[in-house]
Order: structure tokens, then C-alpha cells, then sequence
């Protein structure tokens, strides 16, 4: 399905889609407000910016210094060139250790990797430790946006669906009752962990520790009480020296939801007298994306979301209808670097107006490359034979002036004299939700000419 | 590990850093963080107490450490199990962390108060660190967290604040902002999700 036909289906509850639009719209304003009370944020992004864009440009050697240091602290480092060969290591690691009862926190990277389906299909129990995930992992769903993975989720189904695993009484739909008890059920969990599986937000080559950040404190909760813990990172996420985290943990949190800096933003070294701590570097199709003149500054990404709360097309579409790990602008810029045919309807779903260039923290310019994405899709893939048809009549419309002029006076003449019943026909997709303004009488043509 | 299983992880490393070193475009400068365009005419102290409190913490000015055991003892009356890592306030603890066997046990504490030498005027944020703790988990676990900062120990921003950091040599350490908390369900905020229920920060 591609993500119009997806969307359809999202927009047929109204009242779902017009909540949601609002929701993530608020949390678009909070991020503005927290971004315009710091002096210099401009100068901010272009630092997180040019450090993440230097990064890259030295990623190999940054990774080693990173690795080195990492082993110099007593922590094991495991490469992955693939989703399958970091859930192979994964599963070695606990299996190494006996362990069947796992706790996870938020990890876009192992979603990507499809781990938890992987370690469930050998027995091992891995519980999704943040509450949205934990909801959606309930759920039997996928993250819908990723910082807030259950932004798709009403309250009454999380309530219907914490009576059914958790054994929770019906409460309306009351958050402060479910929250509390999905914290009874999270710390049972945490107190009989074997392994605690975490991402990594920042990874810092001149230490070799890395950075954590939660706001439920559901990461550290994992770590600090399981015998291993395992921490799993894409390549870009290297920064080179700690200092760095200055500038990302000062945009990081006020991009994504417009708090100051989340509750924890824990630093790990480590590991604690007589645990183990590992870290599995994944590359996944990030080195081919890197290969790309136009397209390797998606690597610079944070993964803030600000650029799915601002985006028109994200807040009423909903985060399941681009079908892939990572949603709106910034993962239609990621996916069709991984797969061109299964993604190629994602750079479309966009008006291409900038707003998400503009909120990104690290300055990607992101609907610059969708619209780059576009041209490779059109030439690479088959498109719809109306859309080819209509393009090249444009086209055509469009290099010729006084042909573009006789269509212009006809499309006018129509628009102001025919019934609706025409012109908002079937071939108009145009007209389907929305009435076509009436046609002016002149062009902007003949009013430039005839002003006086 | 075996000797197989470490020729395989040798190689992806090498085909990953090989791949990278191909694609990587040219050598980009690093830039150089000037702290002064940050600079702004806010004072610190009323800074950190408003952030503070915007992340869900409570603020409390206190002047020597017995104003403040008398404080949290009013605060908490019903604490049972209770410990801290001041100096001079043994006798404040009900629990022995060195005797501690089983990690279950750990999710009865009470109240925790720790001292910060680090806090951050723009966010709230307030550094502790492993050295200062019995355990890493105990900040988390705590379900009413305290800590006891100086107001001497603050810094405008946190590029500052990684410049002190910049002298230690720390195995683990947090910037903590407030209470656990969540807006999971439906964007409404809740107060004390899977970490500490409370923050409550004494300023001297």
C-alpha cells in the first residue's frame, strides 16, 4: 500500500485525525517557545550542524578512537554490517549470559532491526520498557512517531488494552491511574532483568562513553539493576569529544518536545563492579547512504521528531501510513536509501514547504532532498500511466506560451461557468475533499499588462 | 568468545570502516563552540529555581544542613526506609547499602538525599555522579528524590557545565531534571512514571 492510499484510511475517523493534527501541532509550539527563550539558538543549530557534518566526514577514524576507548573502559564492542547480523550478536550475548528475561528501552535502531521478533522466536521474553512502546508493543503495533510512539493511541484503547494484559480496572481512560500501573508492572520487570537492552543517543569517540536520554527513567532502570547490559548504535550516532554534548543535549530535548533537556540524560562509561556492559555498532545501509552526495546529511539526524510535529502531511496522516521505521520527512529522506521501490511513494507525501528544514535542530535540508528523491523515483521506478500522461500534457503546456495561454482562458472560462458536477469529476483527484477556487476573468498576464 | 566468532566480528569491522572511509566525503573543519554568543543577562540562581521547578521539581532555600533534615523529616513522615549521603547525617539512614543482597529489596526506599556539586541555570539540570553513590540504580529506584546543591556550584548553560565535567574522571553520571515523568497517554503529563516519584531541590 503506498502511503496516500494509507493515509486514506487514517483520515476515515475524523475526529482521530483532526486530535492528532492538534496534539503534535502543540508540541510544535512548545518547541518554539523553548527554542526562542536561548540566546544564539541559530548559531546552536549551525554548530550541531557543522560537528555532526565534520563527524561524518571523519566517521572511520571517530569510530575507532571510539571502540578503543570503549575497550580501554572494560566494554565489549561488536560490529554489525546488517539488521540480521546485530540481532545474531545480540542474541549470542545474552545467550552467553543465560538470559531470558530482557528489558528493553526506546531504540529506533533495534525496531530497524526487527530484534524483538527475533528473540522471541527463541524463547526470550523482551518487554519494551518506555510506556508508549510498551503500549504499542501491547498492542501488537510499531512505533507511530518516535519520540512519541503511541501518539495514534486514544486513551480508551490504552485503558482497554491495559484491562487485557495488565489486569487493570476500566478507569475512562484515566492517565494517572494507568501510568502508575504500568510502573507497577515495569519495575517487576526491572527487578527480575537478566540483560537490559538500551539505545544510544550520543556516542562519544574521546571516551568512549555514551549517552542516554529518557524522560521515565525506564533506561536506567534496565541498566543499572541487570547483570549485562547492551547498548545498540547506528555509526552516526559518534560525536567526537564530550564537550560536543553541550550543543546536542541543549537542542536535543527543546527540538523534540520543548522541554529544557529530558529528565535524564544519563552518562555511561563503565560497566558497574561485576556486570557487563556491551556495545553493538550498526552500519545497516548507513555507509551506502553516506556514499550520496545528496543525501548523506540525513545521517545528521538526532532523532528529535520536530520535523514530524511541524509537518502537514505527518500530523494528519499518522506515523503507520509511511510504513517504515522511522516516519515522516526524515525517514522519507532514510528509506528510500534502503529500499527505492518499497519507499517511493514517501518523498510525495510532502508539500514541500520547508517547515521541517526549518525546526531541524541540525539543519538537514530535508525538503530540499525529498524533492531530489523525486526526480531519482520518477526516472527509476514505473509511475502511475495518469500521472506520466498528465505530466508530459504539462509539460508540453507549460514550453509553449500561447498554447499555455489558450489553456488558461479555457480552464478560467470552465472554472467560472461549468457545474460541479464536472468539474469536480472523477479525474479530478483536486476536487475530491475540496471545491476549485472560480476562475478570474483575466490572466496574471493580461492584469500586468493592462495596469495602468 | 571462540576464535571463529572473532574473525567474523573482525571483518565487519574492517568491511564497515573500509565502506566508510570509500563514501565519506572530504575532510569538513570542526567547528569551534564560542560560548559568549550564548550569553544572556538572566540571573543564575533565579534561573535554575524556575527551571527547576518547569520540570516538575520542587525548590526549597535552605541554610545548614540540620534546617534541612528537619525539613525532609517533616516532609516525609511516613518514609520507612530512608538514606543519604551527606556527611555528618548517618544518622538519618535506615538502610546499610553495603548489606544490601537482594535488588528487589532496593524498591522500599523511601527517600534518598544526595549532594550535587553541578547545576545547570538553562535547564535544571543537576549532575550526580557514581563516585558519590553506594549504587548507580539508587537516584531511579528512590521513590522521593532530595538533593542538596550550592548555589555557588551553578553555571549559566551547559557548555559550562561539561567544561567542569572535563576535570573528572567518571565511570557513570546523570543530568537529572526533575521527577520521572511521561505524556505517553494521550500527551497528558504525568508526574513519576518508572523512576522517582518526586524532586525536591534544597538550594544553600
Amino acid at each position: 500500500m503506498n502511503h496516500s492510499e494509507a493515509a486514506t484510511i487514517f483520515n476515515k475517523n475524523e475526529k482521530k485525525v483532526n486530535w492528532h493534527d492538534k496534539a503534535l501541532w502543540f508540541v510544535r509550539h512548545k518547541r518554539d517557545k523553548s527554542a526562542h527563550s536561548v540566546e544564539g539558538w541559530e548559531e546552536l543549530r549551525n554548530l550541531g550542524q557543522g560537528i555532526k557534518a565534520h563527524t561524518l566526514s571523519n566517521l572511520d577514524n571517530y569510530l575507532i578512537q571510539f571502540e578503543e576507548n570503549a575497550l580501554k573502559n572494560g566494554v565489549q564492542v561488536h560490529w554489525a554490517q546488517d539488521g540480521d547480523e546485530h540481532n545474531r550478536i545480540v542474541h549470542s550475548i545474552l545467550k552467553e549470559h543465560n538470559a531470558k528475561k530482557v528489558v528493553k528501552s526506546k531504540s529506533m535502531l533495534t525496531e530497524e532491526c526487527h530484534l524483538n521478533p527475533y528473540l522471541e522466536a527463541d524463547g526470550i521474553e523482551i518487554i519494551d520498557t518506555d510506556l508508549g512502546e510498551r503500549i504499542v508493543q501491547l498492542a501488537k503495533e510499531t512505533p507511530s512517531h518516535i519520540v512519541l510512539p503511541a501518539i495514534h493511541k486514544t486513551k480508551e484503547e490504552v485503558d482497554e488494552l491495559f484491562q487485557e494484559h495488565l489486569g487493570t480496572k476500566p478507569c475512562g481512560g484515566d492517565p494517572q491511574y494507568l501510568t502508575g500501573e504500568a510502573r507497577k508492572h515495569l519495575r517487576e520487570k526491572f527487578v527480575n532483568a537478566d540483560a537490559a537492552i538500551t539505545g544510544v543517543n550520543f556516542a562519544i569517540a574521546d571516551t568512549g562513553g555514551f549517552v542516554v536520554c529518557t524522560n521515565e527513567g525506564n533506561a536506567d532502570m534496565g541498566a543499572h539493576l541487570a547483570p549485562v547490559h547492551i547498548a545498540c548504535m547506528g555509526i552516526e550516532k559518534i560525536i567526537p569529544k564530550q564537550e560536543h554534548l553541550g550543543v546536542f543535549l541543549r537542542l536535543l530535548a527543546r527540538s523534540a518536545t520543548g522541554q529544557h533537556i529530558t529528565t535524564y540524560s544519563s552518562h555511561f562509561k563503565k560497566p558497574r563492579k561485576g556486570t557487563k556492559m556491551h556495545i553493538v555498532i550498526v552500519d545497516n545501509g548507513r555507509t551506502e547512504q553516506l556514499s550520496r552526495p545528496d543525501f548523506r546529511a540525513s545521517l545528521q539526524c538526532i532523532r528529535c521528531g520536530a520535523c514530524m510535529n511541524t509537518c502537514p502531511i505527518y500530523r494528519r496522516s499518522g506515523g503507520h501510513s509511511y510504513d517504515a521505521t522511522i516516519p515522516g520527512p526524515i525517514g522519507s529522506i532514510l528509506s528510500p536509501g534502503k529500499d527505492l521501490t518499497k519507499h517511493s511513494s514517501l518523498p510525495f507525501a510532502s508539500t514541500l514547504c520547508g517547515s521541517c528544514s526549518d525546526v531541524c535542530p541540525v539543519k538537514i535540508d530535508i525538503h530540499t532532498q525529498l524533492y531530489k528523491w523525486r526526480q531519482i523515483i520518477t526516472k527509476e521506478t514505473k509511475q502511475p500511466y495518469v500521472k506520466v500522461m498528465s505530466m508530459k500534457m504539462m509539460g508540453d503546456i507549460f514550453s509553449k506560451p500561447t498554447k499555455f495561454e489558450k489553456v488558461g482562458k479555457v480552464a478560467r472560462w470552465s472554472l467560472r461557468n461549468l457545474p460541479k458536477g464536472i468539474i469536480n469529476s472523477k479525474p479530478n483527484v483536486w476536487g475530491k475533499e475540496r471545491d476549485l477556487p472560480s476562475g478570474p476573468v483575466e490572466s496574471f498576464d493580461e492584469w500586468y499588462k493592462n495596469r495602468k | 568468545m571462540n576464535g571463529i566468532k572473532t574473525e567474523n566480528k573482525m571483518s565487519s569491522r574492517d568491511a564497515i570502516l573500509s565502506r566508510i572511509k570509500t563514501n565519506k566525503p572530504d575532510l569538513l573543519e570542526l567547528p569551534i563552540i564560542n560560548v559568549d554568543v550564548f550569553a544572556d543577562s538572566r540571573n543564575i540562581v533565579d534561573e535554575f529555581v524556575l527551571k527547576v521547578e518547569v520540570s516538575g521539581g520542587h525548590v526549597i532555600k535552605a541554610s545548614t544542613t540540620d534546617d534541612i533534615f528537619n525539613q525532609i523529616n517533616t516532609m516525609f513522615p511516613e518514609g520507612k526506609v530512608k538514606y543519604t549521603t551527606l556527611e555528618n547525617t548517618a544518622a538519618f539512614n535506615t538502610v546499610d547499602f553495603d548489606t544490601f543482597k537482594s535488588q528487589k529489596a532496593l524498591e522500599n526506599l523511601d527517600v534518598l538525599v544526595l549532594e550535587s556539586d553541578l547545576g545547570v541555570a538553562e535547564n535544571g539540570a543537576i549532575w550526580i555522579k557514581d563516585t558519590t553513590l553506594p549504587m548507580r540504580v539508587l537516584p531511579f529506584i528512590t521513590k522521593h528524590l532530595i538533593i542538596v546543591i550550592n548555589q555557588t556550584q551553578l553555571v549559566p548553560f551547559m557548555h559550562q557545565a561539561y567544561q567542569k565535567i572535563a576535570t573528572e574522571d567518571n565511570d557513570f553520571g546523570v543530568f537529572l531534571a526533575g521527577p520521572s515523568k511521561t505524556a505517553d497517554i494521550e500527551q497528558s503529563l504525568v508526574i513519576g512514571a518508572q523512576g522517582a516519584l518526586s524532586l525536591t531541590l534544597f538550594l544553600r
